[in-house]
């Protein structure tokens, strides 16, 4: 009974509770990256940085100057932003690759002591 | 529905299972056997070419999976399909039942459950008191079951756990009610033990969890914030180390939506939450900044993640120079704020921005246009009496607000903000909260602290409570010492057999100093039992007596007596004499702020909230004084002119008048008994307009204090004498009256009409100064005794 009981819980609750868990993780990989944030803010000035905000230092040359001050920091803002999306990006891919390989591996599980009679009766050796 | 027990169904073999499985040694063998096989394997394989190994690698996995099916199944079984009880047992449960379980096998392994050992930590539900009450018959279990079945509805519990399991047992017990009545408990209260425990395991397992908040990268598009760093508290940052959900919210979800609601939507982005001291509205503060802060929560993005920081006033002030300073400061804290784009500045005790006072500073002119623009978020917090004064002074400023009132809790609202706090305070204190010391804390603090409402009151006890805590557990009685130690209380009687001598003896015990006036000792002493076997009503003072008497005849002495007695020594004496209060101007001397007038009524009861309160000639004060003192008397409550409570409930309230003491001598010569002349009187003081009926109806007793007559004079001298051998007791010297002198000075000390008041000045002028004059001469050394004749005294008038 226990033997049934154990596998009936692998296949299904057990694997439902690694998807569970892997979705968790990748959840969790995300938001350590503010891979969401990132993109919704992809273009706002670098923290908020710019030499004049409103241009009031006067007429069209301070606007000028506050519009490509906040261009400039907008650009560096985006810069840093990619940078990191794409870091966190590749950590997420390779934590995705691997999951995936594991959730692929998971139904395997159960039958690997079946799986090693079989290669030991095939008689494989390095 | 039958509730047989099954110890062969699935669930209970997999509970027995994981009790092997997740012990610590079986795991450890696992995880060897796991690694062992493993390696054996590959070395097989790999350096002796034995094809052998690929069966050991593959065992390798067995271990493995038990592991895993140990960890992620069987430590939390899932209910069953079913409504059956084979269904619904938590897995300690099927853990601990054994095949042919009996009700008193339950009652001895409840308490090793987690909800069973919860209810048996805080409501002292011990194994000895479940196995009186239980049967060894395993016919009996199935009833228990199906009352198990209810409990675990009604309580809203996922399974049917030990604690459960208890109540149930608790239920089926048919004298129940009297046991539970025994240990002061209603079978309710364990039902909200259950529920207690059920939010507490859902708390501590939500810690396991962790807490999204955004990330790392999260304020890069926000501004740098120096001044802020320097000048307030970044409340949020707090919040991002804890670990699991959001704070509980069980009192402040309506008001925390409609914060949300406020700073999600356009208009002016602010929040002035108005409401008293203890009330929680720090507490929300934190709820909303920790609720904002999870990036799980459903919440506009206009909000989420934002930081809140809590201006500090008394750095802002001393960060500058003069007042020009501190408006340059501030108006530059509120630009840094508004362009970091991610700041909601918190104000907390507002009023300390608004008014020109030490430790606060009036920078209205630089707040206003940034609350009437709603362009940079602001938290105001404050308390009721303030904001109507920010108010009426500043009507602008209130106008701009979105206002969110913060009422008192209730007692339930209360009870579940204890709850969520006492795990904290049991970490803090390493010691267990027993929910009696809740109840007590509420009904306590309801009682003696003022200055907070609820939830704050009540927390603020149990938190005080932590210090006196015996043997690792915070009890009712740790409740009671800490408002013993913090307010100079007497609580209860005390148990041991000295207090309890004391208050049976009361009588004789003050009249070692006070000679007759039996009515009045008796009515005293009465009130003060009643008061300390717990009999007497919480909501009035210990007693109220109205003392009617011509002078010198021991109306005051009987007051201090009583402090003396009772109330550990003269000191706890709080006199007031009423020949100062004539005008109706000096109500609000009577009722004057503590801190600025430390001898009024309500700052003298402040300071010694446990004490006699003696107003003395109470015929001489206004009218209008003796109205302020008629909630005293009824309620035991007096406000004063800022209009906080000051409690007298643990007073006496002892009143003394000589109006009608001409009359008494007469009635006594008519030979009227003591409760007739107290009628007559009473009647002649309503009558002669002193008192108003309404005034005298309440007192507790109106006592009459008869006149001294020559016997009791007697008695008075040797009192007096008593007191001057007490005087001389350091050198050794003691005096003695001859029969013949101590008649001498009754003859001459007697005054119908002045009581024995001339006694204390004869015995001064005769016995005291012969003492004197003999030890100056040297006549008498240490350990002598003088004996004074009739004719010493004589020499000495």
């Amino acid at each position: 009974m226990l033997a049934v009981s154990f596998l009936q819980w692998w296949y299904s609750r057990g694997w439902g509770i690694y998807f569970r868990g892997f979705r968790e993780r990748m959840r969790n990989l995300a938001d350590f990256f503010s891979i969401g944030l990132l993109l919704r803010t992809l273009f706002q000035p670098f923290r908020q940085i710019s030499a004049d905000e409103t241009g009031e230092t006067g007429g069209i040359q301070g606007a000028l100057i506050a519009f490509f001050d906040r261009l400039l920091s907008r650009f560096i803002g985006c810069v840093v932003r990619i940078g990191i999306i794409v870091a966190g990006i590749i950590a997420m891919t390779v934590q995705l690759v691997g999951g995936c390989l594991l959730a692929l591996l998971w139904p395997c599980v159960p039958l690997v002591p079946f799986i090693g009679i079989a290669i030991c009766m095939m008689g494989v050796t390095f | 529905m039958s509730q047989h027990y099954s110890p062969l169904c699935r669930r209970a073999v997999e509970a027995r299972v994981d009790k092997i499985v997740n012990s610590k040694l079986v795991k450890a063998l696992l995880i060897l056997a796991c690694l062992a096989l493993l390696g054996f394997g590959l070395a097989l394989v790999i350096a002796y070419k034995n094809a052998l190994g690929w069966v050991l690698v593959g065992c390798a996995a067995i271990p493995f999976e038990i592991l895993i099916w140990g960890k992620y199944e069987l430590k939390e079984i899932p209910e069953g399909k079913g409504e059956n009880v084979n269904d619904l047992l938590s897995n300690e449960c099927l853990q601990h039942l054994g095949h042919k379980p009996t009700p008193q096998d339950v009652a001895k392994w409840f308490y090793k459950t987690r909800s069973g050992g919860f209810l048996a930590m805080r409501y002292a539900i011990t194994p000895r008191m479940m196995e009186a009450v239980t049967s060894r018959m395993s016919s009996d279990i199935e009833p228990i079951f199906a009352k198990a079945i209810e409990v675990r509805e009604k309580t809203n519990s996922e399974f049917i756990s030990g604690g459960v399991l208890t109540i149930a047992i608790i239920e089926c017990c048919p004298e129940y009610e009297q046991i539970l009545k025994s240990m002061k408990l209603e079978i309710s209260d364990l039902y909200d033990g259950i529920v207690w425990f059920n939010y507490l395991y859902d708390l501590v397992k939500g810690l396991n969890l962790k807490r999204r908040t955004g990330g790392f990268a999260r304020d890069l598009m926000f501004g740098y914030t120096p001044l802020l760093q320097r000048y307030a508290i970044n409340i949020s940052r707090q919040h991002e180390s804890t670990r699991g959900g959001n704070v509980s919210v069980s009192l402040h979800r309506e008001h925390l939506e409609q914060m949300i609601d406020i700073f999600s939507k356009g208009g002016r982005q602010n929040v002035a939450i108005i409401g008293p001291e203890g009330s929680g509205r720090g507490t929300l503060v934190d709820e909303f900044a920790s609720e904002i802060l999870n990036a799980d929560n459903k919440i506009s993005s206009r909000i989420k993640f934002r930081q809140i920081f809590k201006l500090d006033a008394s750095a802002l002030i001393s960060g500058a120079g003069e007042r020009g300073e501190l408006e340059a400061l501030m108006t530059r804290i509120l630009n840094e704020a508004f362009l970091a784009k991610n700041v909601i500045l918190w104000l907390d005790n507002a009023q300390l921005f608004f008014e020109e006072a030490t430790g606060s500073v009036d920078i209205s002119n630089v707040l206003l246009p940034v609350l009437e623009g709603g362009r940079l978020r602001i938290i105001m917090t404050m308390d009721q009496q303030r904001y109507l004064e920010i108010a009426a002074r500043k009507a602008a400023l209130a106008n701009a607000l979105n206002k969110i009132m913060v009422e008192q809790a209730n007692e339930e609202e209360t009870f579940k903000v204890m709850q969520d706090r006492v795990p904290i305070l049991e970490y803090q204190n390493n010691a267990t909260y027993t929910f009696w010391s809740l109840r007590e804390a509420y009904r306590l603090s309801e009682r003696y602290v003022h200055d907070l409402v609820m939830p704050g009151r009540a927390l603020n006890l149990l938190e005080a409570a932590g210090h006196y805590a015996v043997n690792g557990f915070v009890t009712d009685a740790s409740v009671q010492e800490a408002v013993e130690k913090t307010f100079g209380v007497k609580m209860q009687a005390s148990q041991d057999n000295v207090e309890r001598e004391k208050l049976l003896n009361m009588e004789s015990l003050i009249h070692k100093r006070l000679i007759g006036q039996d009515m009045a000792v008796t009515a005293v002493s009465d009130a003060l039992r009643r008061s300390a076997a717990g009999v007497r009503n919480e909501g009035r003072p210990i007693g109220t007596f109205l003392f009617l008497g011509p002078t010198g005849v021991g109306k005051t002495e009987l007051a201090k007596a009583i402090s003396e007695v009772y109330f550990g020594g003269e000191s706890q004496i709080v006199r007031i004499d009423l020949n100062e209060y004539v005008s109706p101007d000096d109500v609000s001397r009577l009722i004057a702020d503590a801190a600025t007038d430390e001898l009024s009524l309500t700052a003298q009861v402040m300071k010694h909230p446990f004490s006699v309160v003696l107003l003395d000639e109470i015929e001489k004060a206004h009218p209008l004084v003796l109205t302020t003192l008629l909630q005293l008397l009824d309620e035991g409550i007096l406000r004063d002119v800022k209009n906080r409570e000051v409690s007298f409930r643990d007073t006496i309230v002892v009143a003394t008048s000589n109006a009608g003491a001409n009359k008494i001598r007469d009635y006594i010569d008519q030979g009227l008994d003591m409760s007739q002349i107290k009628e007559q009187l009473t009647n002649d003081l309503i009558s002669g307009g002193e008192f108003k009926p309404e005034f005298l109806n309440r007192f507790d007793e109106i006592c009459v204090f008869q006149p001294l007559d020559k016997d009791a004079l007697f008695t008075i001298v040797d009192l007096i004498i008593a007191g001057v051998n007490k005087t001389l007791e350091p050198r050794k010297i003691s005096v003695t009256l001859e029969p013949e002198a101590k008649a001498l000075l009754v003859e001459r000390g007697y005054d119908p009409k002045l009581g024995a008041r001339p006694m204390r000045r004869i015995v001064s002028k005769t016995v005291e100064n012969i003492v004197a004059r003999s030890v100056l001469a040297g006549a008498t050394d240490s350990g002598d005794t003088i004996a004074i004749n009739e004719d010493m005294i004589k020499a000495a008038l």
